[in-house]
Parts: C-alpha cells; sequence; structure tokens
C-alpha cells in the first residue's frame, strides 16, 4: 500500500476495469499473464512489480503515478442526468418539506450557506473566504450554459412537473415562462476556499452524501463549534432556485478516488411527475454513470476537466479546497430584490448582519471569515466584487469584539470609545445520563458593553453569540434604569469567548441544545428537558437575569435618590426643555424666514422676507422689525427704510396687512444704515414679527 | 428665528461630542455623561471636593464642504459658559488623524456655579475678513456641577420639612400652611415646600403609590392644585424681571423662566410668537392695562400644565363609582 492513501491496490484495479468495461481476463490477455495473477492482485493476495503496474497503466491509459496515487482513469464517459424511479409503493412527494421549513429569500441563503462554509474551516490558521457571484446570462452565453448542463434532457421533466396541481409547480411554470420570454437566466455561485469541502464516499456517510444525498442530514466535521445541529440549512441552496437545481464543484481537503479537484456533480429536486410511462420520485442527479455493478444507472459525480468546470460556470479561483455551488435561476423569493443590484445588496448586507463578528480579527487571530459579493452579465462585472467590512456595517460592535480580541477591554466605562467587559456565570446542568449528578459546571461567558452613538439604531441590546461567532438573538435587557447609557452589547458563550476548556465545550452544547431549529433563542426544548437534569430551563432563566443585571451595573446609574418628593407631584412639575410643548405651540403662530439678503453700497440690508401664517379667520396685522443679533443682553434695534410688499399683503403705515385665510405672504425691505449701530458686515439681522399695535390678531 | 448673515455659513450642523471627562486627574464614570441628554453629571456622591475638570472633546465638520466652499483658516473652538456668574473660557482642537477634530478643556470649578454650557464655534475667514463665526454645534452640552445623573431636563425642587422647626427661619411663618412655592429662595430652580405637620397625614398620601381609592382621589387632586400653585408663581416670577431689547422688547430669560415661558406662552396667549407674546405680557404688566384680564389666561395654563381637569375627572368617577357600590 502505497504511504498517502488508504486505498489497496486491488479495489483501485477492480473499479478501472469496470470503468474500462474490461473483465480481469481481458486484461490478463492483454498482458500475457494468467487470469489467477490478475485474480490475486484484485483480491488483495499480491500486488503486481513495478513493471508490471506500468504495463498495466499503459493499457488503462494512464501512468505509473496514478496507480501509486490510486488516481482512477478518467474514463470520458458521458454525462447523464438520471432520475429516481417512483416509489413501488406508490407514494408521492409533491416538493422537499425541508425547503418548506425555511423563507428562502437570499438572506437566509447567505445566513444557512455561509455558516456550512465557516462550520467547515481547513485550516484553523487561516479565515475561510466565501465568494457570491450573481451572473445574469443572456444570448449565446445562456444558450452555451443550457447546452454543458444537458438542459434538454432535463426540460421534458420540468414541463411535466411544471403541469402538475401543486405549489411546487407553479412556481416551476413562471420560471420556465421566464426564461423562454425573456431568454435570459440568472446565476448564483457560492464559493468558499479553505473550507474542507466534500469529502467522502459517493454513497457511504460523509460530507458529500450529507450535502448531495441525504436530506435533514446534519455531519458537522467540526463537530461542537459548529452552528447548525439540524441539516436543514443546505436546503436554502435549492429552495433559492427557480428550478430547484444546484450544480456542485469541490476540491477536497482529503483526497478520494486519488483525487482532490473538481469533483462536480449536480442535483435537481422535482415533485413526482411522470414522463413517458415511466413516473420519477423526486431527485435527478447529474453526473458519469456509475460503473459499479449494482448502481449501473445512477449519476455520480465525476472528475472533470477544466473546459467543464469553465462551460459550466463552475470554475474556482484557485485550488485551495472548498465548494462552489451553482444556483441556477437564482431569485429572492420575498420579492424584495429582483435586479442584479437589489440582489447584491441585499446579499451584502445579510452577510454583514450575520457574520460581522466573525469577520473581525484581533491584533493576534486574524477574522474566521471574509466575505465578498459581486455581480456580473455574460461574463462582464456590473457591480463591483464588494468585501464585507464589519467595522463599517457594525461599527460599535466590530470595535467591541475586537477590543475583546486584543483583551483592551476596561472594568468601567469612562470614554464613549471604550469597550467595559464583565463575566457572567452560566450554570450547566448536569445530563441525565451522568451517574451521580456530578457532570455540568460553571461557565464564564464574556459580556462586552460600548456606548452607541448618537445616531445608531437599534441600540440598548445584548446580542448573543456562541460557536463561531454565531449571532443566536438580539434581546434588550429588562429593567434598563431610565436615562441610562445608550449602548451595543455583546454576549459571548460557549466557544465564542475564544477559550477552551471543558466548561467551553459543556455550555456549548448545552446552549445548542436549548435552540430551536432556527437556532434564534435559548429556551424550553424537547432536546433539554431530555437530555439535561431538571432546572436547565432555570439556569438558562438565571443565566439571563444575570446578563442583565450586568448590563444594568455597566451602563446603569444610580436609582433616584429618596427625598425627591412625590412622584405623582414631581411629574407635574417637570421643566421640559425639548418637549412637544415648543414645536406644538410653534404650529400656531406666523413663522418668519429671511430668503435672501445682501448689504448694498450704502451698507443698508435689503432683505426678501417669506411669512407663514397659520389658519386665521380675521386679517392679520403684523409689524415686522429688524434688529441686530447679539449674544447677550438687549437688542439694537434698525430702522426699514422702506417696506415692500410683495405676494398676497399690503403695505399700511409701516404695517403689512394680510387677508384671512392667506397661509404664505412675502415682502422686502431695506434697513436705513444711519440706525445701524455697527456696519451691516459685522451683525446678523433678525427680523421679529410683532401684532401691531391697535390691530387685531 | 437664525440671524441672517452678510456672508455664508457651513449649511450643515457640527458634532460636538464629550468623550471623557477627568476629574482632578480621575476620570469620571462614564455613565455621568450621556451623549442623548448632551449632558455631564459632575458630582459624585462620595467624593469631597475638587477643583478641576478636563473635558475631552472630539468634534465632526463637515470637512468636505469646508475644504469646497469661501471659508479659509478654518478654527475650531470649544466655547465654555456660564450666564451667572459671567464666564467664557475658549480652547482650540486640532485636526486628528481620523479626520475629526480633538482637544480638551478645563473646567475650573470656582468660576462656575451651576451648570456651565459647552458649545463648538467654527471660525473662519470669509471674503477677505477674518475670524467670521461661520458654524456652530446645535444644542449645547450642559455640564452639571450639583447633579449625579445626567439630566438635562430640571425639576423643580421638592422639599419636605416640618415648617415649625424649619431650617430655612422663614418658613416657621407658614406652619399653618400644608405647601409654600418659593421661586426666589434659590436663583437656580424654584422649590415647591411641602410641610410635614401642617395636615397630619397629607405628605405620607402623597408619598405613597398605593392604598384606598379615596386615597388615590385625594392625591391627584392635592398633587394638581401644588403643582397649579407653582406653575403660577413660576410663570410671575419669570415675567417680572425681564431684559429688554432697544425697542422695549423683552428678551427670552435663561435658566428655569426659559422652560417655564415657552410652556406656559402658547396657552397664555395662543397664536403669538413667543417674542410676541412675551412683549405683550411685559407690556400689561408694566402699564398694568390688561394685567388682571390676563390673570384668566396664566389660570388656564396653569391649570392645563397640572392636568387639573383630568385629575379632577378621575376624583369625580372615583367618588360616584364609590357611592353606587355602597348598600
Amino acid at each position: 500500500m502505497s504511504p498517502q492513501q488508504g486505498e489497496k491496490f486491488g479495489s483501485w484495479l477492480a473499479r478501472q476495469l469496470r470503468r474500462a468495461g474490461m473483465n480481469q481476463a481481458e486484461l490478463a490477455d492483454e498482458l500475457e499473464m494468467t487470469r489467477a495473477a490478475v485474480s490475486a492482485w484484485i483480491n488483495d493476495r499480491a500486488e503486481p512489480r513495478p513493471e508490471t503496474q506500468r504495463r498495466i497503466a499503459a493499457i488503462l491509459g494512464t501512468d505509473s503515478a496514478s496507480i501509486y496515487n490510486r488516481t482512477d482513469v478518467a474514463p470520458d464517459l458521458p454525462l447523464q442526468w438520471h432520475h429516481r424511479s417512483a416509489y413501488k409503493d406508490g407514494g408521492r412527494e409533491y416538493g422537499n418539506a425541508a425547503a418548506f421549513a425555511f423563507n428562502a429569500d437570499l438572506s437566509a441563503l447567505a445566513r444557512e450557506a455561509t455558516q456550512n462554509s465557516l462550520d467547515e474551516r481547513y485550516d484553523e490558521r487561516k479565515p475561510v473566504r466565501v465568494r457570491y457571484t450573481l451572473e445574469e446570462l443572456t444570448g449565446e452565453h445562456l444558450d452555451q450554459f443550457l447546452a454543458a448542463l444537458h438542459w434538454d434532457e432535463l426540460r421534458e421533466h420540468y414541463d411535466e412537473a411544471a403541469l402538475l396541481e401543486q405549489k411546487v409547480s407553479r412556481s416551476l411554470k413562471a420560471a420556465l415562462r421566464d426564461l423562454d420570454e425573456n431568454k435570459s437566466l440568472i446565476l448564483l455561485r457560492v464559493d468558499d476556499y479553505n473550507a474542507a469541502g466534500l469529502t467522502g464516499d459517493e454513497y457511504g456517510d460523509g460530507r458529500y452524501t450529507a450535502v448531495v444525498r441525504r436530506q435533514l442530514d446534519s455531519r458537522k466535521e467540526s463537530g461542537a463549534k459548529a452552528g447548525g445541529s439540524y441539516g436543514l440549512g443546505k436546503v436554502t441552496l435549492w429552495a433559492t432556485s427557480r428550478f430547484n437545481l444546484v450544480l456542485i464543484n469541490s476540491t477536497l481537503s482529503e483526497s478520494y478516488e486519488g483525487r482532490t479537484e473538481r469533483r462536480v456533480v449536480g442535483r435537481v429536486d422535482l415533485p413526482w411527475r411522470k414522463v413517458g410511462n415511466e413516473a420519477y420520485a423526486g431527485p435527478a442527479w447529474f453526473g458519469q454513470a456509475d460503473t459499479e455493478p449494482n448502481r449501473q444507472q445512477v449519476s455520480r459525480s465525476w472528475w472533470a476537466d477544466e473546459q467543464t468546470v469553465r462551460d459550466l460556470h463552475l470554475d474556482r479561483l484557485s485550488d485551495e479546497p472548498g465548494t462552489s455551488f451553482l444556483i441556477v435561476g437564482a431569485h429572492d423569493a420575498s420579492g424584495t430584490a429582483e435586479s442584479l443590484k437589489d440582489m447584491h445588496e441585499k446579499l451584502v448586507i445579510a452577510l454583514a448582519e450575520g457574520f460581522w463578528a466573525a469577520m473581525v480579527g484581533g491584533n493576534d487571530g486574524g477574522p474566521l471569515l471574509e466575505a465578498s459579493v459581486v455581480a456580473m452579465r455574460n461574463g462582464r462585472v456590473v457591480v463591483d466584487e464588494k468585501r464585507v467590512d464589519p467595522h463599517t456595517s457594525h461599527p460599535a460592535l466590530s470595535r467591541a469584539f475586537k477590543a475583546y480580541l486584543d483583551r483592551d477591554t476596561v472594568e468601567e466605562l469612562t470614554t464613549s470609545t471604550q469597550v467595559a467587559r464583565a463575566d457572567v456565570t452560566l450554570v450547566v446542568p448536569p445530563r441525565k445520563s451522568d451517574k451521580r449528578k456530578q457532570g455540568g459546571g460553571h461557565h464564564r461567558a464574556v459580556l462586552l458593553v460600548t456606548p452607541a452613538g448618537e445616531d445608531d439604531d437599534p441600540v440598548n441590546q445584548v446580542v448573543y453569540m456562541r460557536g463561531n461567532r454565531m449571532t443566536v438573538m438580539s434581546k434588550r435587557p429588562r429593567e434598563l434604569p431610565l436615562g441610562a447609557t445608550r449602548f451595543h452589547a455583546v454576549l459571548l458563550a460557549g466557544y465564542a469567548t475564544e477559550q477552551t476548556g471543558a466548561d467551553v465545550e459543556l455550555a456549548e452544547e448545552f446552549l445548542r441544545a436549548s435552540e430551536p431549529p432556527e437556532h434564534n433563542d435559548w429556551k424550553h426544548t424537547e432536546e433539554l428537558t431530555s437530555v439535561y437534569a431538571r432546572g436547565a430551563l432555570s439556569r438558562l432563566r438565571e443565566f439571563r437575569v444575570e446578563i442583565d443585571k450586568a448590563v444594568r451595573q455597566l451602563v446603569g446609574r444610580r436609582t433616584t435618590v429618596r427625598g425627591e418628593g412625590p412622584a405623582a407631584l414631581r411629574e407635574l412639575l417637570k421643566l421640559d426643555v425639548f418637549g412637544p410643548a415648543g414645536s406644538r405651540s410653534r404650529r400656531n403662530v406666523p413663522l418668519v424666514e429671511i430668503t435672501r439678503g445682501d448689504l448694498d453700497d450704502t451698507g443698508a440690508w435689503n432683505v426678501w422676507v417669506d411669512l407663514k401664517l397659520p389658519e386665521s379667520d380675521s386679517t392679520w396685522r403684523l409689524t415686522p422689525i429688524a434688529k441686530f443679533d447679539v449674544r447677550s443682553g438687549g437688542r439694537p434695534v434698525v430702522a426699514w427704510k422702506e417696506i415692500v410688499p410683495r405676494d398676497n399683503c399690503r403695505e399700511e403705515d409701516g404695517n403689512l396687512v394680510i387677508e384671512a385665510g392667506v397661509r404664505l405672504a412675502s415682502f422686502s425691505g431695506i434697513t436705513d444704515p444711519s440706525s445701524h449701530p455697527v456696519h451691516g458686515n459685522l451683525a446678523g439681522l433678525i427680523i421679529d414679527i410683532q401684532k401691531s399695535r391697535g390691530g387685531a390678531l | 428665528m437664525r440671524p441672517f448673515l452678510s456672508y455664508p455659513r457651513i449649511p450643515d450642523t457640527v458634532e460636538l461630542e464629550i468623550v471623557s471627562v477627568s476629574v482632578d486627574g480621575r476620570d469620571l464614570p462614564y455613565s455621568q455623561i450621556s451623549r442623548t441628554e448632551k449632558t455631564v453629571a459632575l458630582h459624585q456622591t462620595g467624593r469631597g471636593d475638587w477643583d478641576l475638570a478636563t473635558l475631552h472633546l472630539k468634534a465632526v465638520l463637515p470637512d468636505q464642504e469646508i475644504a469646497d466652499g469661501p471659508w479659509s483658516d478654518v478654527v475650531c473652538l470649544a466655547v465654555l459658559s456660564e450666564n451667572s456668574t459671567n464666564v467664557r473660557s475658549t480652547a482650540r482642537l486640532a485636526k486628528g488623524r481620523d479626520g475629526t477634530w480633538q482637544g480638551k478643556i478645563e473646567l475650573v470649578r470656582g468660576r462656575h456655579l451651576r451648570r456651565a454650557v459647552l458649545s463648538l464655534a467654527v471660525v473662519g475667514e470669509v471674503n477677505g475678513v477674518p475670524g467670521r463665526a461661520i458654524g456652530k454645534s446645535e444644542a449645547p452640552w450642559y455640564l452639571d456641577l450639583k447633579e449625579s445623573t445626567p439630566r438635562r431636563q430640571r425639576e423643580i425642587k421638592i422639599v419636605e420639612a416640618d415648617f415649625r422647626e424649619a431650617s430655612e427661619e422663614w418658613l416657621r411663618g407658614f406652619k399653618d400652611s400644608a405647601w409654600v412655592v418659593a421661586t426666589v429662595e434659590d436663583p437656580e430652580i424654584p422649590i415647591v415646600y411641602l410641610n410635614t405637620s401642617g395636615v397630619e397625614g397629607l405628605v405620607e398620601v402623597l408619598n405613597g403609590t398605593s392604598g384606598s381609592a379615596a386615597e388615590k382621589v385625594l392625591r391627584d387632586t392635592t398633587t394638581s392644585q401644588i403643582a397649579q400653585d407653582a406653575w403660577i408663581a413660576m410663570f410671575h416670577t419669570a415675567v417680572s424681571n425681564l431684559d429688554q431689547d432697544d425697542d422695549g422688547t423683552p428678551i427670552m430669560p435663561t435658566g428655569w423662566q426659559e422652560p417655564v415661558l415657552k410652556m406656559m406662552l402658547p396657552d397664555v396667549l395662543p397664536g403669538r410668537q413667543l417674542t410676541d407674546a412675551l412683549r405683550e405680557i411685559n407690556e400689561c404688566r408694566t402699564s398694568g392695562a390688561g394685567w388682571a384680564e390676563l390673570q384668566t389666561n396664566i389660570q388656564f395654563a396653569a391649570g392645563k400644565r397640572s392636568q387639573i381637569a383630568k385629575k379632577l375627572t378621575g376624583a369625580v368617577r372615583t367618588v360616584d363609582r364609590e357611592e353606587r357600590s355602597e348598600p
């Protein structure tokens, strides 16, 4: 056995023979050796000598390096769609139930797909990089893509499926009609780099089957830190496709069949349908026909060449491990983002919202994740690649997180940019399986609080995180004292604390058990009561209470000192500086505005003034008075040389007369420079409007 | 209205923030600095006297507009002042590497009484004239020397005392009153004195939060009545000593008088600009003509602030209900 591979020569050779369509006798003949010798190799009783291996390689059309590495000989088998036959019991599925569990808009896709990438981070010293590429195809580009996809083979299945009277059928029908009429298709490719890739056997347990062949299989190799636990997330990929069609190209972190690059497969989820005389169950796979004896018709993933992945728009930027999912006919199911630009923006926002914390790096350790979004049309960039920056989207929270990573937190806040840290204990109850109830433990969760900016919104929320900095929920602490500092806060629990140890693991498991499928709360779940000893719910409740208390301590003020008098009386004696009283009163009084003003050569002010008047039944008789503004004390009045009524008013004895019902009037005026106490250039002019003496208001 | 100037000002508002405060070299807890209220509470319970507070400031100016506009030699100044002590000091902010303007200003305790005001002035050369004020911060910051909670809104002081043996000797003369309102005792804020020995048990009822329906009725109507007394007294005090412009137009006072007038004038003389209403009231008061008639309006405005009608409606309903339920 060669040092790097797990595969024995025998099983490798057997597979190559099947692929090449040869039997053992034929190989023996070619090699001019006995069939028994070949049989001995296949059954791993012996291995051929290097010289013979070279000849075998030549016969199979490969080289000895491939034998050494157990690389499969890439047979040029045709690609095909394999549709699963209907169940013999007559069962029919008109859609994927898992898909209905989500609101399949782009935000959900970004959240779920990126969380999966994050959970599959390969090299722990580097971030996972995810890249979302939107591409619209039309004309020739579209035709080429559809040809590469063997669209013709699929089309009849789509047409039949669309004829059914089912929820899925109606949306398929619309998607097909749009494709026929508009001759355009939007692809969304979700790439991750430095992730594990879809490793594992074609049919046995592994990442590959969890994604490609199975439903609700939550297989997280990174185990404990993972965010998800229901295996639902991947469904959003298919749900985002109007054709329920996703193509996959993966670069594996561990070789399979001796290869790592360009493992390609496609999968479509359709409802039960009849095409010709055959009934089909649901899913279909795009790949090469399997050569295994008992799976002759099944399509399996194949090791594609570079041209094919390019034709399928699945080419990857580098040979780093990771996976590319191509969503064919991508759309935002919520209907809020239709254009490429809107979809681009929605993805950027969703990525920032869901993963700002994972994208924050400290001085010592970089971020866990980098994300970017780009939009193209027929190979041309239409919206530039935008790197999602947590410090722009969530400045205060990102600052808080960075301060924590850099150990730059304080115990008590004294400036608006500081980040205060407090530790909050989570008591993890023992599991029921722990015999003497001695399990469980105390976990020190970390609370970070930083003052909010004046215009920040929302504020006064605690963002709860665990795992690889996954946001579980945002909640406002209870009993915040009135007038407390507006703040942003993050609670880090479990692995999100960046600590290690038994308590971290316990807390992580405990909290994950308390999350519903949406992973958006810590509360009562079935798992919680079935796995943990009595009192688990109380521990969670106490944890929340402790957190709220810690927040109050960091931002709160001493409660009202006693002896300030009866509350009922205080309430009636408030001096309202900004209150509504001021603005309310303003609505019912005339408003003055100088719209234009110049100093002329004589030093006189020439001003144009608008008057906005409230409703009135009587004629307005108003006196405009010009004054120079001063910082304190009495303001000097300057005389008018001339007042000229402009709109909706007339002048009488230096007063303005405005008829009842008029809401807007204007006049112009020239001041008398000889009455100016200083040159007009050196002071600001204000105009008071007074009810003229003797007139009716 | 905003004064109209002969030269262009920066159109956008300028933001000033107090980032942190150190009092005699020790940092003030950030909970005593409120950005929303734009207020700093400098008083720390349990801490002795202090002499000097250093305010660390940060300002954001519309730098691009300034660069594109007709202004040059732009200087950003923090201005700290207090009307009652007539103190005014300034400090220059310097533009930091991150584009914000930063600096500090010192507040010497001995030069201030109660509430210092901090604002930002942007000064520059316009059309060949240097040193023009071209921008300022919208709402100033308040630095409260007497408060330990940063609250912009002030409350009238309420003091509970036994008038018979009150330390304020003048109160003893009112030993039979249930309460008195004093608007000039403390120039900073009016005080309502509640007499703990005037009406047996009344202050306890006022301070209660629960109790019988009758107790609630008593509490509601009494607090309303006290409040009405206070608002009337405050209004009269506020209009009784007004500074005037050249032409006799009174100037809106500062301090507690300003909110009192702003809150009450629209009800005393509806439909008038504040300055115009103030002018009319000042005329009535000084000439005596119409002053008596105005009392009705002042009563009305004070009643509205004290929620007299609402509280009495509630009281009547309660009494009505009580009577019905009797056998």
